[in-house]
């Protein structure tokens, strides 16, 4: 390969990797860099830590870790999903909540919380499996009330979406206004997801999103043909109809599994895969893996901001995203060169 | 029907507690549980015996080896239930909302807005005890649990009585149970001398509990409605479905309540706002200027000074009986 090829691979790798970094080593208890270092090279070394740096260890190794590698895992989801709702609609505005995963997500989510669980593994698990099965239930019935026959034109796609989306969102507020005592839960939730941040929760989102970015990897030049316009992608040979519902499910499935643990996290979706169609070009072969590294960086980096702006508190972080990315997506935009890039 | 049984539990662990045999033969258990409605007699210092194991709020056994020392409260009542049983000085950690006394504000915040907790920094307190509230969801019980903490879960009380349970637990539980049960003795005395100036009432005034200026009121369930009509008037929020209720002012204005209490008057409400409001000038409470602030942290946490809100609510709705 090239360097011209490999370059934006490396500098997105490079850049997620220093979030990373930064993410570990920064957090609400202020760890100082000679303590870091002192871990980490007595890490390294193999030799066992100090006392008194204990708690930081496990602070960073139980606390933080766990947290960077969900926020990698949700930014990636997002970014990768964005990218391809992007180009199956072929619209700019297009982001992976278009037809009604958030809402249905936030509607299931809702639910499982009106109910009293006990206290158990399935009753910590309720409100995520639910807001994720509530997620892909609403996305298969938009997709089942948009479809004519064998063919699911893209602007009956978007209406039907947006139907259903108002729908359930409508209901959530009904649930939430005539619940007896969740409203604190029901909005805390909607505004930033799950207070759970262990191994089992990536483990549980881990296969769901295996398959659908997977999927969504070697679709790159199935993207690329859908950007010509349905019938002409027809006529090239594509079998436009399965690639949109594979597309479609693998997205769904995605931004499902990570809205479930996360909750609503908006403006990656939408703002990443432009940056990087500004920096490195169209072509969805490249952009889908570009805008997953990139979205999983630029989470964990709103992330930290969420955890240290106002500590103790911890901002939603979807409020951080939008309040640091719409600046910056702005300057970008300013600076490209390109008049047309989309 | 599940809320209901959970302070049952409680009550009922706490006397079978008492009745245990103590894994040590040698310590005396000289633990003598109080009934709650009758006066105590002095009896000379309560000890806890440790080990103890207690069933929280949620189900699960919690073990103590020691009364804790580092404790960590994630509610403002749970702070202030600690703070009335003399625990004050174990508590390393509070929620941001935790303001009473005084003393808890000094303590280190370790967030709690939105309901998110820093577990950063509770980590880094090293706490033996991290004590949760009915405003904590199970999943952040579990996840403090996963990062090794030990946890308490306090359910909410629905009832005086289960709040006085909940203070003799606290106590017994820190090593306060004298201070606990005092303080429980000395509120049932002074919710008896309510109950008592109120005796002679016949009249039970229409009581509008203003809990947001939307206009939301406290429904049926809550600890508003319990102490409203424990002080001898009526809440207009019983006929509400919800404990939490946006009411329509036309309702209001054919129920026509006798007097209004702002528990929003923190949040910029008064007689002045009130008045002015569109279509209020209607009730009978704003034209005879029967409105009042109220401070809702009295009412709304569950903790001892639930009495003091009953005394005030008592005196606003029946100024007769207290003079």
């Amino acid at each position: 390969m090239t360097k011209r090829r490999i370059l934006p691979y490396l500098v997105n790798l490079a850049l997620l990797l220093a979030a990373v970094t930064l993410s570990l080593a920064i957090g609400s208890v202020v760890i100082s860099p000679s303590q870091l270092w002192q871990m980490v090279s007595g890490w390294l070394k193999g030799i066992p830590m100090p006392k008194e740096l204990e708690t930081f260890a496990f602070i960073i190794s139980d606390i933080r870790l766990p947290r960077t590698v969900l926020m990698l895992l949700t930014g990636a989801a997002l970014g990768g999903s964005g990218t391809a709702y992007q180009g199956l609609f072929r619209n700019p505005l297009a982001d992976p909540y278009l037809i009604g995963v958030a809402s249905g997500a936030g509607l299931g989510a809702v639910i499982a919380m009106s109910i009293h669980w006990p206290y158990s593994l399935w009753g910590m698990l309720a409100v995520p499996l639910s807001a994720f099965l509530a997620a892909m239930l609403t996305v298969l019935l938009v997709y089942s009330v948009a479809r004519i026959g064998r063919v699911v034109p893209t602007t009956n796609l978007i209406l039907s979406g947006v139907a259903f989306s108002a729908f359930a969102t409508a209901l959530t507020s009904y649930l939430i206004i005539s619940s007896q005592g969740e409203v604190r839960r029901a909005l805390a939730w909607l505004m930033g997801g799950s207070s759970q941040n262990n191994w089992l929760i990536i483990l549980a989102i881990l296969p769901y999103l295996v398959l659908g970015l997977g999927s969504l990897l070697i679709s790159g030049h199935a993207l690329n043909l859908l950007q010509f316009g349905d019938d002409q992608a027809q006529q090239l040979g594509l079998p436009v109809t399965r690639t949109k519902t594979v597309l479609l499910l693998a997205a769904s499935l995605s931004t499902a599994a990570a809205v479930a643990f996360s909750g609503i996290i908006g403006f990656i979706g939408l703002i990443v895969p432009h940056v990087m169609r500004i920096w490195w070009g169209a072509d969805y072969r490249r952009l889908l893996p570009l805008s997953m590294l990139a979205g999983g960086g630029f989470l964990i980096l709103a992330d930290i901001l969420a955890r240290t702006l106002m500590r103790p508190q911890d901002l939603p972080v979807g409020i951080v995203t939008a309040l640091a990315g719409a600046p910056f997506f702005l300057w970008v935009l300013r600076r490209s060169k390109n008049q047309g890039y989309w | 029907m599940f809320r209901k049984l959970i302070p049952a539990i409680i009550t009922l662990t706490l006397l079978l507690a008492a009745c245990a045999p103590a894994a040590t033969p040698t310590a005396v258990n000289t633990q003598a549980l109080p009934s709650l409605t009758e006066t105590l007699t002095p009896t000379p210092t309560q000890v806890t015996v440790f080990p103890l194991t207690l069933t929280d709020g949620l189900g699960r056994k919690v073990e103590f080896s020691a009364a804790p020392q580092r404790i960590v409260s994630l509610t403002p009542s749970g702070t202030e239930v600690l703070f009335a049983v003399g625990a004050g000085s174990q508590v390393v950690g509070r929620d941001t909302f935790s303001d009473y006394p005084d003393a808890a504000k000094s303590v280190t915040d370790i967030g709690g807005s939105m309901g998110k907790y820093d577990s950063e920094a509770i980590v880094n307190l090293k706490p033996d005890l991290v004590l949760a509230g009915g405003i904590n969801p199970q999943e952040l019980v579990s996840s403090l649990e996963n990062l090794g903490l030990k946890v308490y879960f306090l359910a909410n009380p629905l009832t005086l009585e289960n709040m006085y349970a909940n203070l003799e637990l606290v106590g017994k539980v820190t090593g306060h149970l004298d201070s606990a049960t005092t303080l429980v003795t000395s509120l049932n005395e002074r919710v008896a001398t309510v109950d008592a100036k109120l005796a002679g009432v016949t009249e039970k005034p229409l009581v509008y509990y203003e809990l947001d200026a939307t206009p939301y009121t406290a429904g049926p369930g809550t600890f508003i409605d319990l102490l409203i009509q424990r002080a001898g008037g009526t809440n207009f929020g019983s006929s509400m479905s919800s404990a939490w209720a946006q009411i329509s002012l036309e309702q209001l204005v054919v129920a026509d309540p006798a007097m209004i209490i702002l528990g929003d008057a923190a949040y910029g409400e008064s007689a002045t706002t009130v008045a002015a409001r569109q279509g209020w000038s209607a009730l009978t409470a704003v034209k005879d200027g029967k409105i009042f602030s109220f401070d809702d942290n009295l009412v709304s946490r569950p903790g001892p000074r639930l009495v003091d809100g009953l005394e005030q609510l008592a005196r606003l709705i029946h100024p007769e009986a207290f003079k």
